[in-house]
């Protein structure tokens, strides 16, 4: 492949070297010069771990192509301080803990730079609007931007450099204190090396086939092509498989790459390995796959009618998990109400979107230690499946946690670990996967869809008599962390309420969509999401506060849940009464809306001004109208 | 992921079409590059080899500007962002300083060329409406028999749909004219999913003059993209405006125009409602902006449009 040769400055040092015309800066920056903390996260634009500085100007360095950098100069995270240094911002960052997972932290500490170089003097909404470009998933931001007017502040002397040390912790105390993170400045400076960082000698590059039926038999694999091309090293199917294939949170149903027919689109059927990335993309095309397609289901209610098609031999009604709970006598409860409220509720899949795509390293060391580093949420669990799975003793196998950049859930699941195991264990050589921002989304866990269908029974008083709750999830074509989501929806879904009279169904099916999986509150959400709006409307109908209302069924100290755990102590009462007074709530039944409501005027502190640019202007009007 | 053999940078347009005609059949040029990395993406067009992209950023003729109280010059390879931090263009062109805070986000701005945005020719460019309102030019050369010819298209004639324009086989646009306005006020509306980085489901451009009473318009430019395939000048509202005083129940009248405009593919009856609010607010805005007599812009009129 003929080469550019680029000449520029980076981080202060004169460089001139080969590039390949496709590669952008970010390639260039990360594999050529090993400066990895410049991150991928999206590889469009629209996430910012890749920003670095061209020129003195902010740019995200995946969308320049690097003939575009030529005779540039060029200034990264890593060149922001000297070697063991943080710079001002960065101490900042570490000050007001900012960073969480770190993945997209670079990328922050480069945007507040350039915030901070553009106008030292940038209030809150300048900063949250130049800041615009670069995407936090775990903080909520709001300890990113108390960073940047931190460092602001320094800078400007309206703070001394103390306010940037760690708070003196009270004598021995650490819950409650400000302890800072111990893994902060590696992630401020972006010298952390997350699982896509990672290089190994002689390592490979591997890249997925993937299916694009939703269900369909896989008639024939054909990889010869693949196999005969130049810089291919391996391909792997499901045949490379030497033990029991199946891997999954709670039921192992799902195969390392798909066995005999693909169940979703996006699942994985083959993988490449070679020299380079291109190779192995290139590689891909040349497999040959025949599908004979099978008809699909895409909707849970329907994939438990009789006819429906079937996604596994083992679960003939397409159940993955049903999980009931049964206390009192509902119907008797129903009957003693004064009023019965019944209403579905829905919630979409929902994509965990952490700034780190999945990423692993696969080897086998000099012991014959199969050895793979990815940002698994559950090692110690993927190693005994994988022991399994390529048919060694544990001892044989080993999982090593890297950073993981945002997880919530979505990196509980061996989606791909088991492959780079078979791919190293095949080639004798270090194996790299690194999933693309579009990979990730389009195969990997979702929060699980549902719809719950709420019935409630109360007395005049606002007393709940029964409820019968059942909720029907869309667990995608594979079981993952379907078991444990039900269970938790069944056993928290009903709310920390008193119910004498309660049942409860929570009810997973296999469909032919992506898998869902954990996400943050497992399960919960969806049926806290259903009963706390269900308690509102009852409230309503009811003509009672709906703070009230809660109070009144709220458990309290010495209560038994729904499913007879004795509690010593229920703080439920403390975070009612601290949601009343933060959201200025207005006493009554919600019968009004909107503006004429005293807690949700148009305007006001605690109601956020609704979305809007511009706050450069109002700055610069402000320091004109100053001169 | 997009594939290349050779990443071009011609510096002048002479050098550009020695490379065109060395290329001819095998090249695609490239701007910011904005939208055509992204483009090359799973799910949308996968991996794309192009053999030879030819890189017109660094081409002296196409960053060259200029703007003084008549005319407005713009290379086709002015980054967005200078449309937001150049005074001399935002006197200009008074709405584009907002339009451009706007549009993706500061670091994209710096590299994606207002040129790129037009040939791009999406149904919800931002950069577009303005150039609509000032009525813009486009300069599109070519080479032929060793020649550099020019021809100039309204900018109306050369977007002809989504995604399509009139720019033939081996030309490349140079430069964006449009007359300056100069006095008037500017204002641009635009909504999305969220702040940065969104592509607008409704946008509004608006420039108004009032006349020396400050309580009539003496100029108005209107431009909605995101409702159709093209951006729509509103030509029978600015009439309108134009033919009587600066109230709120012309105001009324003006916004309810265009509301029978939209023809998106998706979520018509939200857009009607934003284009609605949009004109009021837009033309609120650009109305205060001009400098309109503080006793008409009443705080009936404020409340119900700012």
């Amino acid at each position: 492949m003929p080469e550019l040769r680029i000449e520029a400055t980076i981080n202060g040092r004169k460089i001139a070297r080969g590039a390949a015309p496709h590669q952008r800066l970010l390639d260039f920056l990360r594999e050529d010069m090993h400066l990895t903390g410049t991150k991928d996260g999206c590889g469009a634009g629209e996430c910012g771990a890749c920003s670095v500085f061209v020129d003195g100007v902010l740019m995200k360095s995946c969308l320049m192509p690097i003939g575009k950098a030529q005779g540039s100069q060029i200034d990264t995270v890593e060149g922001l301080a000297q070697k063991g240094e943080l710079s001002l911002l960065q101490k900042a960052f570490h000050k007001t803990g900012a960073s969480q997972c770190g993945y997209c932290i670079p990328g922050m500490v480069m945007a507040a730079t350039s915030a901070l170089r553009i106008n030292p003097f940038a209030d809150r909404e300048e900063i949250k609007e130049r800041l615009g470009g670069n995407i936090c998933r775990c903080t909520g931001y709001q300890k990113i931007f108390d960073a940047v007017e931190l460092a602001r502040d320094v800078q400007n002397g309206r703070l001394p450099a103390t306010a940037l040390l760690e708070d003196e912790p009270e004598e021995g105390k650490y819950i409650g204190a400000n302890v800072r993170r111990l893994d902060a400045p590696s992630k401020v400076s972006g010298a952390l090396k997350y699982a896509g960082d990672m290089t190994m000698p002689g390592m490979l590059h591997m890249q997925v086939l993937r299916s694009p039926h939703a269900h369909a038999v896989i008639e024939s694999i054909d990889t010869s092509e693949a196999e005969a091309m130049i810089g291919v090293e391996g391909v792997i199917t499901c045949a490379d498989v030497p033990g029991e294939d199946g891997f999954g949170v709670f039921v192992h149903d799902q195969p390392v790459m798909a066995r005999g027919k693909v169940r979703y689109v996006g699942e994985a059927v083959a993988a490449v390995a070679s020299e380079d990335l291109v190779t192995a993309k290139l590689a891909l095309s040349k497999i040959k796959v025949r599908y004979k397609p099978l008809p699909a289901v895409f909707d849970p209610h329907e994939a438990m009618k009789p006819d429906a098609p079937l996604l596994h031999d083992y679960a003939p009604d397409n159940v993955t998990k049903h999980i009931p709970i049964r206390k009192g006598d509902v119907e008797a409860g129903f009957a003693q109400s004064d009023l019965v409220v019944e209403q579905d509720y829905d919630t979409q899949a929902i994509e965990h979107a952490y700034l780190e795509p999945e990423a692993g390293l696969g080897y086998v060391d000099h012991d014959g230690v199969v050895t793979i580093v990815s940002p698994s949420q559950n090692i110690t669990h993927h190693r005994h499946m994988l022991a399994k799975i390529i048919a060694k003793p544990i001892n044989k196998v080993r999982f090593i946690m890297s950073p993981v950049g945002g997880g919530f859930g979505g990196k509980e699941d061996m989606i791909y670990q088991g492959m780079l195991a078979l791919m190293t264990m095949k080639t004798g050589r270090p194996v790299r996967l690194v999933f693309t921002r579009e990979e990730s989304i389009a195969t990997t866990a979702k929060r699980h869809p549902s719809r719950t269908t709420l019935r409630m029974g109360l007395t005049r008083d606002g007393r709940i008599q029964a409820v019968s709750l059942k909720m029907v999830c869309d667990g995608g074509a594979y079981g993952l962390s379907t078991e444990g989501v039900m269970r938790k929806a069944a056993i928290l879904g009903a709310g920390p309420y008193n119910i004498e009279n309660l049942q409860v169904d929570t009810i997973g099916v296999y469909t032919n969509n992506t898998p869902s999986g954990a996400f943050r509150s497992f399960g919960a959400l969806q049926t806290q999401f259903a009963t706390e709006s269900h308690l509102d409307i009852c409230a309503e109908r009811l003509g009672l506060d709906p703070f009230e209302i809660r109070r009144i069924n709220a458990m309290r100290d010495g209560a038994q849940t729904h499913t007879k755990q004795q509690l010593k102590s229920v703080s439920y009462l403390r975070v009612l009464e601290a949601a009343e007074r933060a959201s200025k709530w207005e006493k009554g039944a919600p019968l009004s809306r909107g503006d004429a409501r005293a807690d949700f005027a148009n305007e006001g502190e605690g109601v956020r001004a609704s979305c809007s640019l511009g706050a450069r202007f109002h700055a610069n009007a402000t320091r004109e109208a100053a001169e | 992921m997009l594939l290349c053999d050779e990443y071009l940078t011609p510096k002048s347009l002479d050098d550009a079409f020695d490379l065109i005609e060395a290329n001819r059949g095998r090249y695609r040029l490239v701007a910011g590059a904005t939208d055509l990395l992204p483009w090359a993406r799973e799910g949308r067009a996968g991996d794309v080899h192009i053999p030879v992209l030819i890189d017109v950023s660094r081409i002296a003729e196409l960053r060259e500007r200029s703007a003084d109280d008549k005319r407005v010059r713009l290379g086709a390879a002015t980054p967005i962002q200078r449309l937001l931090d150049d005074a001399a263009l935002g006197r200009a062109m008074p709405a584009m300083p907002r339009c451009a805070v706007w549009f993706a986000d500061d670091q994209l701005r710096e590299a994606a060329t207002i040129g790129g945005n037009v040939i791009n020719a999406s149904p919800a460019a931002d950069g577009t409406p303005p150039l609509f309102a000032h009525d813009a030019v486009l300069v599109l050369a070519r080479r032929n028999d060793g020649k550099t010819e020019t021809r100039r298209l309204k900018i109306g004639e050369f977007i002809t749909g989504p995604g399509k324009t009139a720019l033939a086989d081996d030309e490349i646009l140079t430069t964006i004219e449009c007359e300056a306005l100069p006095g008037y006020g500017g204002s641009f509306e635009k909504v999305g999913h969220r702040r940065s980085l969104v592509i607008s489901t409704v946008c509004l451009a608006a420039l108004v003059k009032l006349d020396a009473t400050g309580r009539k318009f003496e100029g108005v430019r209107l431009c909605i993209g995101s409702i159709g395939p093209v951006p729509d000048r509103l030509r029978e509202v600015e009439q309108f405006l134009l033919s009587g005083a600066l109230t709120m129940s012309r105001l009324e009248q003006a916004a309810e125009m265009p509301v029978s405009l939209v023809r998106s593919r998706t979520r018509q009856d939200y857009r009607r409602e934003v284009v609605r609010g949009f004109m009021l607010r837009g033309l609120f805005n650009a109305a205060r902006r001009a400098g309109a007599d503080p006793s008409v812009l009443t705080a009936e009129m404020e409340a119900v449009c700012a």
